[in-house]
Order: C-alpha cells, then structure tokens, then sequence
C-alpha cells in the first residue's frame, strides 16, 4: 500500500515546483514586460537565452547549471559565501533546476498576454496622473491576469515533471531530491514495485491534469475583478 | 494658455511647430496624416521630442533640450483618445475615479457638475462594454475632466461616431466647456466642429503649421478651402454675389436658372464670385413645401442620384446649374420615395452656408 516515501516524495514534488512558481514569478513578469514593451536587438536577443531551456535537452541543461553554480564557479563561490552549503544535491538544486526550464513557459505565456494589452490604455492612465508602477499595477496587470496565472501554472507543471536537468544538478537522494519522476524511474529498476510506479504514476497524471485545467480555466476566463 | 514649441523627426515623418495661444479652446485642423495625434502625444510627454518647450497656464512641463520635461502623469494634460479606450476591467464609477485624486472629485461640487453636464448618473453601475459608442465617449471625456486637468487634449472625440452622435458630443463640449472651465487642446478634420468649439486655431500640414487664426478666418484662406475639400464639406460651390440685403443680414448668391441662395452677409461686392461650403447633413430635403419656415431657403430641383452609403443615403439634386449633396437616413429616404427623376425641394438654413471667401 501507499508508503510513507512516497508521500514524502510527492509532498518534496509539490514544494519544490510552489517554491518554483515562487521563486520565478516576479523575475518572469519583468523579463515578460520587458520583452512585451521593448523593440530592440537586444530584446531578440533576451528572448532567444530565455528560450533556450525550451529547445535544449534538459540533460544538457542540467549540465550547463553544473557548471555554472558548481564549487569552482562564481556563481557556486556565492552561493556558498551565502548560503554554507554548495548547491549541487540539495533541494535547492531542483529548484533551480525546475525553475531554469520552466522559466520559458512562464514567460511565454506572460509575454503573449502582456502584448494583448493596449498600450494606449496605458497611454491614457499616464494623462490621468497615474505614474508608470500605478499604470502597471492597475491596468497592465489586471488585464494581463489570465496569461499570467496561466503561466506560474504553466511552470508548476513543468516542475511538477522535471526530470533530466534535475537528475544532473540535484541527483536521486531520498528526502532531499527524490521527486515524482525520479522516484518513479528508481522504481522501475527495481524488482515487483509495479504497484508503487502505477500509484505515483496516477498521482502525477491527477496533478498534471488539474494543473492544467486550472491554466485552461485562468486563461480562458475574463478577469472582471481585481484586488488592490 | 499654451505656449509650446516642438520639433519631433521620425524616419519618415517630422513634426516642426511653433506656437501660442490665449485659448481657451485651441482647435487643430488638417487631413488624417497631418500630424495631428503626434502633436498631443508630444504635447502630452507620451513621446520624446528632439525639442520640447511646453509651458501651459505659465506652468513650465517641458523645455528641452536642456531643461525639465515632466513626465506624462504630472503634466496635467488629460487625454480623450479619437476612441474612447475606457478601462475594460473596470466599472464605469471605476473608470471614473480612475485618475489620481478623482474619487474626491467624484464626490465632490465639481464632480456632480461633471456627471450632470455629461449624462453619467445613469451610467455608472454598468460595464464598458454595454455601452454605446456615444455614452463610452461621455464617460471617456468624464473621466478626463475629473482629474481636474490643467488643460484637456481632445483627439477627434468625435470621429469615430455616426453624424448625429457626433453632433451630440460637439454639443456636450460647447455645454462644457461654458459649465467647466478647463482650457482644451481640440484635434479635428471637421470643419463645422472647429467653427463651433474653438476660439483660435492652427492648420498642419506634414507636420507644419501652415495658417493660425480665427477658426472662420482661417478656413476662408484658399490653402484652407483646398484642405477643406480634402476634409469633406460636401458641397462647395463658386458663386456669384446677385446682392446684399443689409436689412434681413443675407447675400444672395446665383445658383442659375433664376435660383437664389440666401447666405449670411459678406462683404464681397455684387457680380463678384465667393466659395460657400454647405454640409450635406445641413440640408433638409422635403416632396411638398412645408407653410412658413426659418430656412430662407427653399431651392426647387430634381433627384439626380441616390447613393446608399453605409447607414446614411446621399442624395444628389440638381438645382439651377449646380448640384447639391444631401445626406439623410435610409428611412427618411424610403418615406419621401426619393428616386431618381423626381422633383424636390431642398431648404437650407443661411447659417448653415459657410463663406469660405
């Protein structure tokens, strides 16, 4: 029957793709608006590096972030200086990992409905005394809130089936690292575990569908209201 | 009230004005492409300026280069848009109150003011999108008033609208702007909305101002009968004064064939020939001749042509030796059973032909 490891790995599975969505959201929003509102050279060029984990097999991925966050790179150097830890095998390592390839489809989505906004509603908020941060706060956003909630959805699910960058960066280590997709293919190779695969199997079909839907709903719904 | 100077160079457009005026409605006439919009966005700080020096009510808002250029939320100029562009999210109260410091006006005498002058009492629990274009251009205009502007910048609020619309929202701004008080900058194409708003005006043409004046003085300059052809006065005729009437305040001008059309007095001497623009939607077409009327005008022709254009019909009528355009509804059409051939009558107010000298 259900196994205490397994809700440990499904509950790990869930906080790190929260923390995900957490982590990447507001950084997303900006590179979004960014890419949305700006036309230049450089604009391609932000958007062809956001979009690459898209195109690049995960596993390479997985590598690149090695390297970059690794124990002799600056960046690896800083985050130790910070944290005391090195990142590599800790759960902070999947996150990171789920977040790098995930980040293009929380962009995406966000870009796409960022552009759908008429900038010359924003144009008319600027006449009317609203300054640019009270522009984007009350007309930008709350008619871009479909897209973006679609896509923080969007990079949950993702994360919720991260698999090759995390492998790379994060490794297979119970309690600390060891996610739906990684337990399942633990599983695999072990002997008369078919039971364990097909339930955490049925749980990552539940959460990816409700993930899914719930983008579908945001995204296809009109967002009458919006707080603050 | 404005003094502003600009010079804007795109890649293939350059906007190159300089120019002053006592307002209090300052009125902007030329053809789509004249650079109309660009002088709001530029007036308005939505766009950067190579030289900007804008100074409104004596208030500094921009002197570049080299000096301040405030930034669009703290210039004071509010903007109603050609289309109404209200806030889609938002209820029309919240479009309303949407500008910094408007709820309080909201609430307030001004604010009371805004909504009655503007017909909004009824309006303000329902969504944009359940209104008609005529009532999303009140609370549009509304919305700009209640940010208490310095000054109004008004892109053609009328343009998008149908005649008899736009005619309405001509007269909401005359109504306003004796109830309100608040200077206006006022793009338009339409010669009688620039006759009936503006106190001083400026022509531009590819970006330049080619005549400044009196809005009547400045349409009867003949670089401005041109545009005004452009622009559509429907009829524009070159007649010859038959004589003045001092006494009833007309001229009277020969259509041929012993017809007359009584315009209001000129000063331009019998035999000699003037321009007069008249609008087709001024002209009121009828079967029989009604008993007394105000139009001193009862012209009798023949229907040459009908000609359905969009909701409205355009009706030709041959009448001395020229021919007059007038515009009415399908309906109207269809009741007076206007085909080709037939006689009519056309009457016209004097106040209604324009003397374009």
């Amino acid at each position: 029957m259900w196994t205490p490891e397994e809700t440990q790995v499904v509950f790990l599975a869930l906080r790190v793709a929260l923390t995900v969505v957490a982590v990447a959201l507001l950084p997303g929003l900006g590179v979004a608006w960014v890419l949305a509102r700006w036309e230049s050279r450089w604009s391609l060029l932000l958007r062809g590096v956001v979009m690459l984990p898209l195109v690049l097999p995960p596993v390479v991925t997985g590598y690149v972030l090695l390297r970059l966050f690794g124990r002799r790179s600056a960046l690896g150097e800083l985050w130790f200086a910070v944290t005391g830890n090195h990142i590599a095998y800790t759960t902070a390592a999947c996150v990171l990992a789920a977040a790098v390839v995930g980040f293009p489809l929380l962009v995406e989505s966000m870009r796409l409905s960022l552009a759908a906004v008429d900038p010359r509603l924003e144009a008319v908020s600027r006449t009317l005394g609203r300054g640019p941060w009270a522009t984007f706060r009350s007309v930008t956003l709350p008619l871009a809130w479909p897209g973006v909630v679609a896509g923080a959805v969007l990079a949950f699910a993702r994360a919720l089936g991260e698999f090759g960058a995390t492998i790379v960066l994060a490794g297979n280590i119970e309690g600390e690292t060891r996610q739906i997709p990684v337990a399942v293919y633990t599983l695999l190779n072990q002997p008369g575990s078919t039971a364990a695969v097909t339930r955490l199997t049925l749980v990552s079909v539940a959460l990816s569908l409700a993930a899914l839907l719930a983008a579908a709903w945001f995204g296809g719904r009109r967002q009458r209201r919006f707080a603050g | 009230m404005i003094r502003a100077e600009l010079i804007q160079r795109r890649r293939d457009f350059t906007l190159d004005v300089a120019f002053e005026s006592a307002g209090p409605v300052l009125g902007v006439f030329g053809h789509s492409g004249s650079g109309k919009t660009t002088l709001l966005h530029a007036l308005a700080g939505l766009t950067r300026s190579e030289r900007a020096r804008v100074h409104v009510k004596g208030e500094v808002l921009s002197e570049r280069p080299g000096g301040v250029s405030l930034a669009p939320e703290r210039r004071g100029l509010a903007l109603v848009p050609q289309e109404p562009l209200l806030f889609p999210h938002l209820s029309i109260r919240e479009n309303l109150t949407f500008a910094r410091g408007a709820a309080r006006e909201f609430a307030g005498e001004h604010g009371a003011k805004v909504l009655d002058v503007l017909r909004l009492r009824d309006l303000l629990d329902r969504e944009p999108e359940t209104l008609s274009g005529g009532e999303k251009q009140r609370v549009s205009l509304g919305r700009a008033w209640l940010s208490r502007p310095r000054m109004l910048l008004l892109d053609k609020p009328a343009a998008s609208l149908d005649a008899d619309l736009a005619r309405e929202v001509v007269a909401l701004l005359m109504h306003a702007k004796r109830e309100l008080d608040v200077p206006m900058v006022f793009v338009t194409h339409r010669p009688s909305e620039l006759i009936a708003l503006a106190d001083d005006c400026i022509v531009l043409e590819a970006g330049r101002i080619v005549a400044q004046g009196a809005p009547l003085e400045v349409l009867s300059k003949p670089k401005a009968l041109g545009l005004a052809r452009l622009v559509g006065i429907d009829n524009l005729m070159e007649l010859a004064v038959v004589r003045h009437d001092a006494e009833a305040g007309l001229t009277l001008l020969d259509l041929g064939g012993g017809a007359e059309l009584a315009t209001p007095l000129c000063e331009v001497r019998a035999g000699a020939t003037t321009s007069v623009g008249l609008y087709a939607e001024d002209i009121i077409l009828c079967r029989e001749l009604p008993g007394a009327t105000s139009a001193r005008n009862n012209l009798a022709g023949v229907v040459v042509a009908v000609d359905p254009i969009g909701h409205e019909v355009l009706v030709t009528l041959s009448v001395g030796r020229i021919e007059l355009q007038a515009r009415v509804t399908p309906g109207a059409a269809r009741e007076l059973g206007l085909e080709v051939g037939q006689p009519a009558f056309a009457l016209i107010k004097t106040t209604a032909c324009h003397h374009l000298h």
